[in-house]
């Protein structure tokens, strides 16, 4: 649930999602959930001359599954907590494991 | 039937079967025996039936009651008619042919000629075969008995049933006195169901009202009344309003699908069955003969039961059921159950209508008509949709609705786990980022979760609180409310001791299935650790015998610093209040189990420090190459934070005394020429000042002067010119020297350990004199240099003046170039270079202006 918690923290900060179909879209996260679906508002596809039909778009939900990559905005991470909570993450499947 | 001249092609006369149970008042004229095991139904059938719509017929007697037995009471004559006719069919054919054998012309003879004998041999096998004899009085018949041909003329003798009756009335007037007489067939076809309708609408209705408190033989069955009823009312009807009228009485029940299926089958029947109709073709001028006698029937029971109907369907059903077999009287029992329900919901849906009279609605205009139309159809929309909705009124009790609740609740709380738990461990392992960022940020923004947890605390113990106040008054649901938590708590207990099977190995399959639910994705990689990699993680592995400067080592080594770290954070977390007064004995115990639990953490922590392995010679100490990886120095903060004192005087000696072997002193050697460090050394060098200086600043704050003078002889054994040509060391120096002139500024310190500290210093100013003009990084022009003035301001601030001026004498060049320099430079940055030359001067008494 580590990367659930980090993205529920970044919720009404502007992310960039980019897409397994090289789409980037950038928007306010606005939710997320346990699967990292994704809901986005305000969103701007970063190449719009290359997707006009979605420059109409306002909002999006993205399938988790289909995203490759969300640029984070880095002053909103905290590092040495994320760090951290991967260390406890580690410890929780470790333990989980035996 | 045209054998009497009246308007006859309304009606199919073939349909015997169905036709008979058009017959509306032959219920109310006669209460027969119900021979009907006796029918031969294939005969009689005409296959009308299966045309109907009958699917959920099955439910009819649910919603009309027990009509099956009121149909099998009451469905009497005209089977009966029919029925022991054909029971002693067997003996008729056998009488038929003896008789055939004697007068060969047999059907013409029976057909044109009265047969005593045969009549009455009929009856005497009647009476022989036990059937009981007609109840009726003279008006009503005898018909089974009278000749071979009863079934034929019943298959086409049955106009009446489409509700023509007082039509023939005039023109059929004769058979009806001698019923028992074997007329020819079509007269007794027709007189039959003749003398069955000579009733006015009058009768029929006394007749209905006074059934329907007893179940008698009513004395007006035959009552010869001609063409009160129907014939006037004919030219008025406007079929438009005839076909709306099922669509308004939808809300007649469960069966308003048959309401309005019904009259459209009947509308249908007497078309389709026209072709083998015996009658002849000619059409009724107005409309079909079916929605009259509908009409008939609805007009006669309206005054009976039409407010009920309308607000309570249920008692509309009864009613049905119990009206409906007097007044229209199923014609086929036994084997053809369904159709009169069929009939029976069909009228009724007329029946409950609002127009109670259809005289009324003739005198409207057509606007009027389709106005009034429209509004009843919504009406009865809306009377529908009520019903609808209302049908489920109170059908969950409060227990029901409550143990919906629990339900719900223990989905909740299943899915997002005990409030409880939110804010313990537990919670803080599966979202311990998002949790503790909140914390941090401080509230900027509410706790998302917050308002499904009030949600379900709200539920689960307040109320339960709220209603444990009013326990005495209300015992019920604060009961309820109890045992609603406890099974929530129940659940959930059972959901966590629930072993995890988190997969499931089917035999035989190649791989294994993983569970998934809300809380934990399926996960797609699944490794398996094996024992000896987890065993690195562990604290105890850091007794370990040292691998030396095995980088993989080391970095687990921080690991474990890490993890003991948190454990110790976690811990603190769980600090019990220390005891208020030594009587509390649970208090103290508490704290005392919590401190040594604390302490063993601590002694872990050390030991995973390292700080007391001896390196083997030729490699670093394991706490300096720890302070190497910047996860390492990141760790310093932290680890300070649980340290006793003397642990951290330690750590400081520690980096101190290995000062020159640190890399960011080591690598970070400045000289003269120009030299910019490399991006990832800047890094480091800056993440040490951060992490590492600024823990140790704060902690040198607080020594004394003994301890500062123990450091600073500590540094004068190491290679002070590496360690003052980096830019980390030479701030530490500063750091020292900076800390001795406070304590001095402040008053304190022995005599005794001031004369220890100025020897120190004077040893240390020998050590440091000649790399002083060395220590500035780069070039005059590179001006980042202000590390090197603080140092130099320190030294000078502790100098005696003979120091002072070997001071001056060594960086005198540096700092007129700095001067000339910043007269070069724009206002701004020259004069911010003149100050950091200015701190120097400021020391040892002078300042940047003389030398302008």
């Amino acid at each position: 649930m580590l990367f659930f918690s980090f993205f529920k923290t970044l919720i009404d900060h502007e992310v960039t999602v980019e897409l397994k179909n090289d789409i980037r879209i950038r928007g306010v996260l606005k939710s997320v959930d346990q699967y990292l679906n994704i809901k986005l508002d305000n969103i701007q596809v970063v190449e719009e001359i290359k997707y006009p039909h979605l420059s109409a778009v306002k909002n999006v939900f993205i399938r988790g599954s289909v995203v490759r990559y969300v640029h984070l905005p880095s002053n909103s991470v905290d590092v040495q907590l994320l760090e951290d909570a991967t260390r406890r993450e580690a410890a929780n499947q470790a333990g989980k494991a035996k | 039937m045209s054998f009497f001249g009246f308007d006859n092609n309304r009606h199919n006369t073939g349909a015997i079967g169905f036709s008979q149970a058009h017959n509306p008042f032959a219920g109310l004229s006669s209460q027969q025996d119900d021979d009907g095991d006796a029918l031969e139904f294939e005969e009689t059938y005409d296959g009308l039936g299966d045309q109907l719509e009958e699917t959920n017929d099955a439910f009819n007697d649910d919603t009309f009651g027990d009509s099956a037995g009121a149909v099998s009471g009451n469905a009497g004559q005209d089977f009966d008619f029919f029925g022991q006719t054909a029971k002693v069919s067997n003996v008729i054919e056998e009488e038929h042919f003896l008789f055939n054998r004697q007068q060969p012309p047999a059907r013409a003879a029976q057909a044109n000629n009265a047969q005593p004998s045969y009549q009455s041999y009929n009856q005497q096998a009647a009476s022989s075969y036990g059937y009981p004899s007609q109840p009726q009085g003279s008006g009503s018949k005898a018909p089974g008995y009278s000749t071979g041909y009863e079934k034929y003329a019943e298959l086409q003798a049955d106009a009446d049933l489409w509700g023509l009756a007082p039509k023939k009335q005039p023109q059929a007037p004769a058979p009806q006195a001698s019923p028992a007489a074997p007329s020819p067939v079509p007269a007794a076809a027709n007189a039959v169901p003749a003398s069955r309708k000579v009733l006015s609408l009058e009768e029929v209705e006394a007749q209905m009202r006074a059934q329907s408190k007893s179940v008698q033989k009513q004395p007006a069955a035959p009552s010869p009344a001609p063409q009160a009823q129907a014939p006037p009312q004919v030219p008025y009807m406007d079929p438009a309003i005839q076909f709306a009228q099922p669509a308004q009485h939808q809300f007649s029940g469960p069966g308003d699908h048959h309401a309005q299926q019904a009259p459209v089958t009947i509308l249908q029947r007497p078309q389709s069955k026209h072709a083998p109709s015996p009658q002849p073709p000619a059409q009724p001028p107005s409309q079909s003969p079916a929605l009259q006698s509908q009409h008939q029937r609805q007009q006669s029971s309206v005054p009976v039961q039409p407010t009920q109907i309308l607000q309570n369907p249920n008692r509309l059903s009864g009613d049905a059921a119990r009206m409906g077999p007097q007044h229209s009287t199923p014609p086929v029992p036994g084997p053809f159950p369904p159709h009169p329900n069929h009939r029976h919901q069909g009228s009724f849906g007329r029946q409950a209508g609002v127009i109670t009279h259809p005289s009324q609605l003739a005198q409207l205009s057509d606007e009027e008509k389709a106005a009034y139309m429209e509004q009843e159809a919504k009406r009865a929309k809306r009377n529908h949709k009520i019903f609808l909705m209302s049908r489920d009124n109170g059908i969950m009790t409060p227990q029901d609705k409550s143990f919906v609740t629990r339900i719900q609740l223990q989905q909740l709380v299943a899915a997002t786990g005990n409030p409880n738990e939110h804010g313990t461990d537990e919670s803080l392992a599966e979202d311990f980022y998002y949790q503790v960022h909140n914390q941090i940020q401080g509230g900027q923004r509410q706790h998302p979760s917050q308002p499904l947890n009030n949600f379900a605390q709200t539920y689960l113990f307040q109320t339960g609180s709220r209603q444990g106040g009013m326990r005495r008054h209300n015992r019920g649901p604060e009961n309820h409310m109890q045992r609603m938590e406890q099974q929530v708590q129940r659940a959930v207990e059972a959901a966590k001791n629930k072993p995890k099977n988190k997969q499931l190995v089917i035999e035989g399959s190649l791989g294994k299935i993983s569970f998934s639910n809300a809380k934990t994705p399926k996960p797609l990689l699944n490794i398996k650790r094996n024992d000896s990699s987890s065993d690195a993680n562990r604290p105890g592995s850091a007794h370990r015998p040292i691998t030396g400067g095995d980088r993989k080592s080391e970095l687990r080594c921080i690991e474990s610093v890490y993890t003991t770290l948190m454990k110790m954070e976690d811990h603190d977390r769980i600090m019990p209040p220390p005891p208020s007064s030594d009587n509390d004995t649970e208090a103290i115990n508490n704290f005392m189990a919590w401190s040594s639990e604390a302490q063993a953490l601590n002694q872990k922590l050390w030991t995973s420090l390292r700080i007391h392995d001896h390196p083997e010679p030729g490699y670093v100490h394991p706490f300096i190459a720890f302070l190497g990886y910047s996860k390492g120095k990141k760790a310093m903060v932290r680890i300070f934070r649980h340290l006793t004192q003397e642990q951290r005087t330690t750590i400081l000696t520690l980096i101190v005394v290995n000062l020159d072997n640190l890399d960011v002193v080591r690598n970070a050697q400045v000289t003269p020429a120009a030299v910019q460090l490399n991006a990832a050394m800047r890094e480091n060098v800056e993440l040490f000042s951060v992490a590492v200086m600024s823990t140790l600043f704060n902690f040198l704050n607080e020594l004394e002067l003994d301890l500062v003078t123990g450091v600073l002889g500590l540094v004068c054994t190491r290679n002070v010119e590496i360690i003052v040509k980096s830019r980390i060391g030479a701030s530490m120096i500063t750091m020292i020297l900076s800390r001795a002139e406070i304590i001095k500024h402040n008053g304190g310190g022995s005599e005794q350990s001031w004369r220890a500290w100025e020897s120190t210093y004077t040893q240390f100013f020998d050590l440091i004199e000649p790399t002083l003009p060395q220590m500035f990084p780069g070039p005059v022009t590179s001006g980042d240099d202000v590390y090197v003035w603080q140092l130099l301001a320190a030294l000078g601030i502790g100098a005696g003046p003979d120091q002072q001026q070997r001071l001056v004498l060594a960086v005198k060049d540096r700092v007129m170039d700095t001067v000339a320099l910043s007269k070069t430079l724009p206002q701004d940055m020259g004069a911010q270079r003149l100050q950091n030359v200015n701190l120097f001067m400021r020391s040892i008494g002078l300042d940047v202006e003389l030398l302008q």
